[in-house]
């Protein structure tokens, strides 16, 4: 994967235009766990992870710890592991008990690390806990070719090796995929994917479409348009993830999964509480999130 | 200030989904184990056949109901019944039964619906209780057991000054003493089975001695009857099998990893 840039996506425009919303009520904290540290680096990664020299930094136990409490007394909803790629964190399974222990939690992977000693600590994990254990598993296409060429030589396999795995001890993962390799005019890629696994053994496929962000690797192809005021008239920002949900990160607190590490976007250098103001929606990728309603998690 | 209810045993239905016919069992069943009030926590149409026949039981009986998500859109004539559904075969499912359902509901019932009221408090001996449909604070927020953590519960409880939270929404039933000794209560569904394999539903009957007791209770009633007024109705075939079989066939893309591993599909 050479020649893919790892550099930071372009920040958020310190400009004056931008129109706010004002925060609802904590109901997502997301942990960027490893930064932007990857074994993949997919094409269209919007916040440009790869295996060397990431941009940011990820995050080590205790901060991830103190967050878990605060978002507890907060009256959080759910916990989500994202970066990167989650499975490189060498305390990930003690991580994900800990969150598993106050809350739902989500674990978002692309699938290649989680071989069978490590599925099988997941099972143990989600089976000692009261709440769900989620674990969505990226791929882009339901053919290797396709997949590939996007996500790089052999993730395909690898992903749905993983799949299988995760399927085969009732953890039932979701897979999660964006419509950057999806032939415009073919079948949708939900049904696509739904054969496709079906075909691999996959009883009850779950599946997760997102759109394409114009951030990062992607940054091109936005048209670069910004919110104003005035698209907020008639507008209902419950629709708009940053209302509910808050991002630790290398760094601070963060605005949304999309933004988070980006100086722009960060709204506390340490603890939720400090970080529940309202954000501005000052970035291209903000355009996208008000266009689809995006959800990054899980419904 | 909360209404004080007279009674010492109240029966609190979940979503009725237009089975009148499970409605019915479970008014007369409560009445026979001596519950002196009825609460229905909304979501009366949907799914099932002939909505009209659940309002003239739920009055007779002197029911109080709050507002569910699928009263609201109905009242209101909304495009969807704002489940929240993407996955294309849900959507698909979804929109045939609320279309069908908001054709065959009354301008009478619709008015009805549209003035039920979002939330109820009211107290049963000494416990403060939060009738709901989803969450106290949106109709259709989804409290499944293993997605619904206490700091949540304890705070919804601590902004509503309840004790007990009573909801439903999800069709699953579930009871959890939270560490602060407050309740959180998902009284189920009447008008669906729980994906366990069973054709029967559940209702719950609260009873305050010297301690408050929640029992949730089975009730059979005819549903090979209702099964068949499904099919003449021209309701999907998968949710006239979830009626026979009691395992859900659709709709599922909302259920944890947790429930969904103990259903069928
Ligand atoms: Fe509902």
């Amino acid at each position: 994967m050479l020649g893919l840039s790892v550099r930071a996506p372009r920040d958020i425009a310190a400009s004056s235009s931008a129109p706010r919303v004002e925060f609802r009520e904590l109901e997502q904290v997301w942990f960027q766990i490893t930064g932007t540290l990857c074994n993949l680096a997919c094409r269209h990664c919007f916040n440009s992870s790869g295996p060397h020299e990431p941009w940011l930094a990820g995050l080590d136990v205790e901060t991830v710890r103190r967050h878990i409490r605060e978002a507890e007394t907060l009256g959080a909803r759910e916990f989500y592991f994202t970066g990167g790629e989650p499975f490189l964190h060498p305390e990930i399974l003690a991580l994900l008990a800990d969150a598993l222990a106050v809350a739902p939690t989500t674990v978002l992977t692309n699938g290649t690390l989680i071989d069978d000693p490590t599925a099988d600590r997941l099972t143990q994990l989600a089976a000692a806990a009261l709440y769900s254990l989620e674990i969505r598993v990226s791929l882009d296409a339901p053919t290797a070719a396709e997949n590939d060429a996007i996500r790089g030589r052999g993730s395909f396999a690898k992903a749905l090796a993983a799949v299988r795995r995760l399927v085969a001890r009732d953890l039932y993962p979701i897979v999660t995929a964006t419509e950057i390799a999806a032939p415009p005019g073919s079948p949708s890629l939900y049904e696509r994917l739904h054969a496709m696994l079906r075909a691999a053994g996959v009883a009850r496929p779950r599946i997760k479409i997102l759109p394409v962000l114009p951030t990062g690797r992607c940054e091109s192809r936005g048209d670069g348009r910004r919110l104003t005021a005035g698209d907020l008239e008639g507008f209902d920002p419950a629709r708009l993830q940053c209302t509910r949900t808050r991002v630790v990160a290398a760094g601070g607190v963060y605005a949304c999964p999309i933004l988070a590490g980006l100086p722009g976007a960060r709204l506390a250098g340490e603890g939720l509480a400090a970080a529940l103001g309202p954000t501005a929606l000052a970035h291209p990728a903000c355009s996208t999130c008000y266009e689809t309603g995006i959800a990054c998690g899980n419904s | 200030m909360r209404e004080l209810l007279s009674a010492r045993r109240v029966a609190l239905l979940g979503g009725v989904y237009s089975n009148h016919l499970a409605l019915e069992a479970a008014l007369a069943d409560a009445r026979a184990r001596g519950a002196e009030a009825i609460f229905c926590l909304g979501d009366l149409g949907g799914f099932g056949p002939h909505p009209d026949r659940v309002f003239p039981l739920l009055r007779d009986a002197g029911v109080t109901s709050v507002q569910g998500n699928y009263d609201l859109s109905v009242a209101q004539g909304a495009v969807d019944c704002a489940c929240g559904y993407t996955d294309p075969r849900d959507t698909h499912f979804a929109r045939l039964s609320y279309e069908y359902t908001v054709r065959n509901t009354s301008t009478e019932n619709r008015r009805w619906l549209r003035a039920l009221p979002p939330t109820l408090k009211v107290a049963l001996g000494d416990t403060r209780l939060l009738l709901c449909h989803g969450s106290p604070r949106r109709i259709n927020e989804f409290l499944w057991e293993t997605t619904t953590p206490n700091g949540l519960l304890e705070r919804f409880c601590r902004e509503t000054e309840s004790d007990l939270l009573c909801f439903t929404h999800t069709g699953i039933k579930w009871h959890r003493a939270l560490p602060s000794g407050r309740h959180a209560l998902n009284v189920g569904a009447l008008g669906r089975p729980e994906n366990d394999g069973a054709p029967r539903v559940w209702y719950t009957l609260l009873t305050a001695d010297h301690e408050l007791s929640v029992e949730f209770v089975p009730v059979s009633y005819d549903h090979e009857t209702l099964a068949r007024e499904m099919t003449r109705e021209g309701l999907p075939d998968e949710f006239v099998e979830t009626i026979r079989s009691g395992w859900w066939t659709c709709c599922l893309e909302s259920m944890p990893v947790k429930e969904r591993s103990r259903g069928r599909y």
